[in-house]
């Protein structure tokens, strides 16, 4: 099996050491940058699976690397950082970054985000092939053409706003989506009034498509943040 | 000692100054007529200033001088004129933008009396001048005598030539120079003849109206005396400012009549003689009230002459003038009144004296001064002591006065079968004529009504009945005492009504007055406070009004009360008409309609004043609405002058708190930080010592002993991580930069944030959530409510033994939701549940130096939460235990599915 290529942009050895032991433990081959400009450069040079990167360097701002990678490729970007306020993820992840972390992390929770990033790659690769009407998660089953959602094969009852929602997440499993890009791509509008009935949805649709809600397999929370379809 | 008395003073004194110095000086040269000089002496002038290095500019100059004076303006900068077309004539007009973009040190701008062309931005010049005054640019100017406003009149009575184009006499005494250009009348109309002032043939017309050798030595001697004048009250106001003002004080009364402007100019002269305070009083009575066309813009412009020419103006309301004047002299220590003689009114039916003399008569020892009115009386005047509003004549009215008669007259049959008298009879017909003065407008019908009545009396119940004729000799009589009485009571009860009427106006208004400055002091913010301001004026006006805040750096945000009249008065949004409110605001000056600056603006804008500065703007418009009366204006501008102040006290209010927070925060930030560096000591040994054994001696180490020192790193580096995470917190809440996002979250979701962050002890306690309603939902910042939860579990878990039982749960309690974690350890003494929430307690105090000395949590929490606008307490479990309990807003779902 070819082994998945991970571009390390972070400017503080120690932390830059402990990810990349990390990724040498678990087999992964990697490459790291300490600054912006380099690591743009070898984004496109080392061609990465997925890249982690760390929003404050030196040169740059991380927001900025964010939106100039993703004028070109759709490689999942992990955000490590930091800042702590909510404010700061919503903007990368609005900017196309993937996932974040909030330093300090674990060294489990990260090697759990690398994982999920890099099934999304593989599952994108997957669907390039077969343009597919139906998606397939663990026990979730989404057929388009024919509008509905099984569970262990038996049809699930959603609600239409449910069920784009859903859709939504589906498309873009792996991803964490914040409110504000749930509510453009469902309502329609990112009105502050409507975040309530957002919060109301998932949490129905979550009780439906959830065997224990309070442990949840599929759509994960991340509070302040958005919503996040897993794959299993 | 004496002399730092004395300091303030001086410092008053050098700050005025300074003041005066940021305003630019107006040097004025003054002649006596056309043809003296004064733009060839101003031009001289002009040009030794530009050698001594002054950057000098002509803004404008008559183009009609003479050609040695059009020479001198050779090697000055000139500024192009505008070109402006007025009824297909292209007139050029002075730029004063252009003026203030290009801000020279000094300007020159020919005759200041001159009057803007239409759509200009200012009616006159002079206020061009005074505007490029207060941008701190000097300014060099020309006028003659005639135009000055208080001799108008006298200059009009000497020459016979009456002069529209007048300049306040304020402007001229408050100018900083005033250069006389004097030549000999001789010389004068030696040049005059020589063509050097008017073409050929105007000369001749000139020579003939105005420039007749008399008329020039008695303007000569006007424009010198008045110069000296001038020179005599800049000596005195240099001196001492209040002793001058204090022994006189002249009142005029304000009306509409033509020769009032002629008693106002004298006034102002006589204040400026004695150096006495002036005021102009303007009565209203039900009668002004419905004034109208010619009479209602005379006494407009008549206000506004007393304004320019420095009275103060006062308004009283009432239905006697005589008595209203008479009470305001002698509550506000007048010692003159000027009055005209034709300014007393006649009514119907009431033998009056004059004003002048019931004047006289109620106010005893006051100066009063009578101004012949040589002028003949105005033919409107009569038409008045009838009264407009009694003459219009309304159908709804006249029915009403029929109907009433016809019912007297029935009345009238049925006495008459009863048998009563003819007495009775006459007085149904009086009861009748009273019914019809009440319940109708104006004085006519009672009137009419009366002689109906008779008429019906001696048609219907004379004999010989049904026809007009009397037999019996005393009839006549009976018929005149009978009208005499039916048209005295008929206006004695109007007079009743109207008094009524007015009674409750002025209650109305008193109410609305007091009621705004109550009203004003519950606003939260100063854009509440302005927009309730702004309620009371559009009540008052009926109609809606524009007002916005001004801030230091940025644009006027206009709104609209009522707000949903936006779309409506969408005219008033426009550029220019932010212009205008703009301009009101940098120059603290009314602007826009009924003023002289840009009047040709929807709306009036008017400055909304603190005692430091302008506050806010307030637009009240006018196209399309009734100009305000003279006594809204007044109660107009006191609603506007108590929010101005009330807006004033609530932002220096404002500013003492934070500095008050601040100073509140930094004790908070030096505690703290002796807290965090103490306790932060005892959690990095143990790190830095376990991590430094585990490098040197890992080989004597079995592996056991190694785990256990790798936990302990652990442990102690989580517990850093909560700690920081705690601080991060307590900078969101005291960082007023940062204030706290609410959004509305499930507390389902919070439950289970909070709970995936625990301490590794929590395996060893029995944690449950249970939840009234799955989709309850409050309005948090959700970090900052997580970190409370997480807080409040984790001390639970520290205070309670291994297996204890610990539940967080959520219901609602009418408009809050209310979080409960309850655990059943030992419970808390009651001494410490009173110092629970204090800062940097511990309920152990006996071990001060333990390594979670830091009693940070709980305090943190209580500090969220009520930034929150929710409680937090802590009660008993039972059997045992402790809970803690905590509100927050909740958030109602409005579904959108």
């Amino acid at each position: 099996m070819v082994k998945s290529k991970i571009l390390v942009v972070e400017d503080d050895p120690a932390i830059s050491n402990l990810i990349r032991t990390t990724l040498e433990t678990q087999n992964y081959q990697y490459h790291t940058a300490k600054t912006g400009s380099s690591a743009l450069m070898d984004a496109i040079s080392y061609r990465p699976d997925v890249i982690i990167l760390d929003l404050g360097l030196p040169d740059m701002d991380g927001v900025e690397i964010i939106e100039k990678v993703r004028g070109w490729t759709n490689t999942p970007i992990i955000v490590v950082s930091a800042r702590s306020e909510d404010q700061d993820k919503v903007e990368a992840l609005d900017a196309g970054a993937d996932d974040y972390l909030t330093k300090p992390f674990s060294i489990d929770e990260l090697l759990a985000r690398l994982r999920v990033a890099l099934r999304r790659v593989r599952a994108e690769g997957e669907r390039a092939g077969e343009e597919s009407n139906i998606y397939q998660n663990g026990e979730l089953r989404i057929d388009y053409a024919a509008g509905c959602v099984y569970l262990a094969e038996e049809e699930v009852h959603l609600t239409p706003i449910e069920y784009k929602l859903l859709c939504l997440l589906a498309r873009n499993t792996g991803k964490v989506l914040t409110h504000n890009y749930i509510l453009k791509e469902v309502w329609g509008s990112a009105l502050a009034s409507d975040t309530p009935s957002l919060r109301v949805f998932m949490a129905t649709l979550r009780k439906k498509i959830e065997k224990t809600p309070s442990q949840p397999r599929y759509i994960q929370t991340h509070i302040g943040v958005g919503y996040r379809m897993l794959r299993q | 000692m004496d002399d730092e008395k004395r300091d303030p003073q001086r410092f008053l004194r050098e700050l005025k100054n300074q003041e005066d110095n940021k305003k630019g000086r107006l040097k004025l040269f003054f002649g006596y007529a056309a043809g003296v000089g004064k733009t060839y002496a101003m031009l001289k002038a002009a040009r030794q200033a530009k050698r001594d290095g002054v950057d000098v500019v002509v803004g404008y100059v008559e183009r009609h001088v003479r050609p040695d004076t059009l020479a001198l303006l050779d090697g000055l900068e000139q500024i192009p004129c505008r070109e402006v077309d007025y009824k297909g004539i292209r007139l050029k007009e002075f730029d004063l933008d252009a003026a203030l973009a290009r801000r020279p040190q000094l300007i020159l701008v020919d005759e200041l009396a001159h009057t803007n062309a239409p759509g200009s931005r200012h009616t006159k010049r002079y206020q061009d001048v005074e505007e490029l005054l207060r941008a701190g640019i000097d300014v060099y100017t020309t006028m003659n005598v005639q135009h000055l406003e208080s001799l108008n009149d006298l200059v009009g009575s000497i020459t016979g030539v009456a002069v529209s184009e007048r300049v306040p006499d304020q402007v001229f005494d408050s100018a900083d120079q005033v250069h006389l250009v004097d030549i000999e009348p001789d010389d004068l109309v030696k040049r005059l003849q020589a063509g050097k002032i008017y073409r050929e043939g105007q000369a001749e017309r000139a020579m003939g109206h105005f420039f007749t050798r008399e008329n020039l030595a008695a303007l000569r001697e006007i424009a010198l005396r008045r110069t000296a004048d001038r020179l005599n009250r800049t000596a005195q106001r240099t001196g001492h400012e209040h002793a001058a003002r204090a022994g006189e004080h002249i009142l005029i009364c304000l009306s509409s009549a033509p020769s009032n402007a002629r008693v106002i100019r004298t006034a102002a002269r006589m204040a400026e003689a004695f150096h006495s305070g002036f005021t102009a009083l303007f009565v209203q009575t039900p009668e002004t009230k419905e004034l109208s066309g010619d009479n209602l813009r005379r006494l407009r412009d008549n206000l506004r002459l007393a304004e320019q020419l420095g009275a103060q103006i006062s308004t009283v309301y009432g239905e006697d003038p005589a008595v209203q004047i008479a009470e305001y002299a002698r509550v506000s220590g007048v010692t003159k009144i000027v009055m005209g003689r034709g300014n007393g009114r006649r009514r119907l039916l009431s033998v009056r004296k004059s004003l002048a003399d019931r004047l006289i008569q109620l106010t005893g020892n006051l100066d009063v001064y009578i101004i012949p009115d040589q002028q003949p009386l105005f033919r409107g005047r009569y038409r008045r002591i009838l009264g407009r509003d009694n003459l219009r004549f309304s159908w709804k009215d006249f029915g009403k006065m029929l109907l009433v008669t016809a019912l007297a007259t029935l009345v009238g049959f049925a006495f008459r079968a009863a048998g009563f008298g003819e007495a009775n009879i006459i007085t149904v017909y009086i009861l009748g004529v009273l019914v019809t003065a009440v319940w109708t407008n104006g004085q006519m019908y009672g009137a009419i009504g009366s002689l109906l009545g008779v008429a019906a009396f001696n048609y219907f119940f004379t004999t010989p009945e049904f026809t007009l004729r009397a037999t019996d000799a005393g009839y006549p009589v009976t018929f005149l005492v009978m009208l005499i009485s039916s048209v005295i009571s008929s206006s004695l009860a109007i007079r009743v009504k109207n008094q009524a009427r007015q009674a409750s106006r002025k209650a109305y208004y008193t109410e609305l007055l007091l009621g705004s400055s109550q009203k004003l002091q519950q606003g939260r913010d100063e854009w509440e406070i302005l927009q309730l301001a702004a309620g009371q004026l559009s009540r008052l006006l009926e109609r809606p009004i524009l007002y916005s805040l001004t801030e230091e750096g940025k644009d006027l945000d206009l709104r609209i009360v009522p707000a949903e009249k936006r779309e409506e008065m969408a005219r008033c949004f426009t550029r220019e008409e932010l212009g205008v409110a703009q301009w009101a605001w940098v120059n603290n000056k009314h602007a826009g309609a009924t003023t002289d600056t840009l009047p040709h603006a929807e709306s009036l804008y008017l400055a909304v004043r603190g005692m430091q500065g302008v506050m806010g703007v307030v637009g009240i418009p006018i196209r399309g609405y009734p100009r305000p009366e003279a006594f809204e204006k007044n109660l107009m501008v006191a609603i506007i002058n108590e929010c101005g102040l009330i807006l004033e006290r609530r932002r220096l209010r404002a500013e003492k708190q934070a500095i008050e927070m601040e100073s509140q925060q930094e004790r908070l930030r030096v505690n703290l930080l002796r807290a965090i560096s103490h306790d932060l000591r005892t959690p990095l040994t143990s790190i830095s010592g376990n991590a430094g054994v585990l490098m040197e001696r890992s080989i004597s180490l079995d592996e056991a002993k190694k785990q256990e020192l790798y936990a302990a790193i652990y442990d102690d580096s989580m517990w850093l991580v909560n700690l920081t995470e705690n601080l991060l917190s307590v900078t969101r809440i005291e960082n007023g930069t940062m204030r706290i996002r609410m959004e509305p979250e499930l507390l389902e979701e919070v439950f289970q944030e909070a709970l995936s962050h625990l301490d590794r002890q929590a395996a060893q306690h029995h944690i449950t959530t249970r939840l009234e309603d799955d989709l309850l939902m409050a309005h948090m910042d959700v970090r900052l409510i997580v970190q409370v939860i997480i807080n409040i579990v984790n001390n639970a878990i520290k205070y309670t033994p291994e297996g204890s039982h610990i539940e967080l749960s959520a219901c609602r309690r009418g408009e809050m939701a209310e979080i409960s974690i309850a655990d059943d350890g030992p419970g808390i003494s009651d001494e410490a549940k009173p110092h629970l929430f204090d800062m940097f307690y511990t309920a152990s105090q006996g071990k001060a130096d333990s390594r979670r000395g830091l009693g940070l949590g709980l305090s943190l929490c209580q500090s969220i939460v009520q930034a929150h606008g929710g409680t937090i307490c802590a009660l008993d479990n039972l059997p045992h235990g402790t809970v803690f309990r905590f509100t927050l807003p909740i958030a109602e779902v409005t579904n959108h599915g």
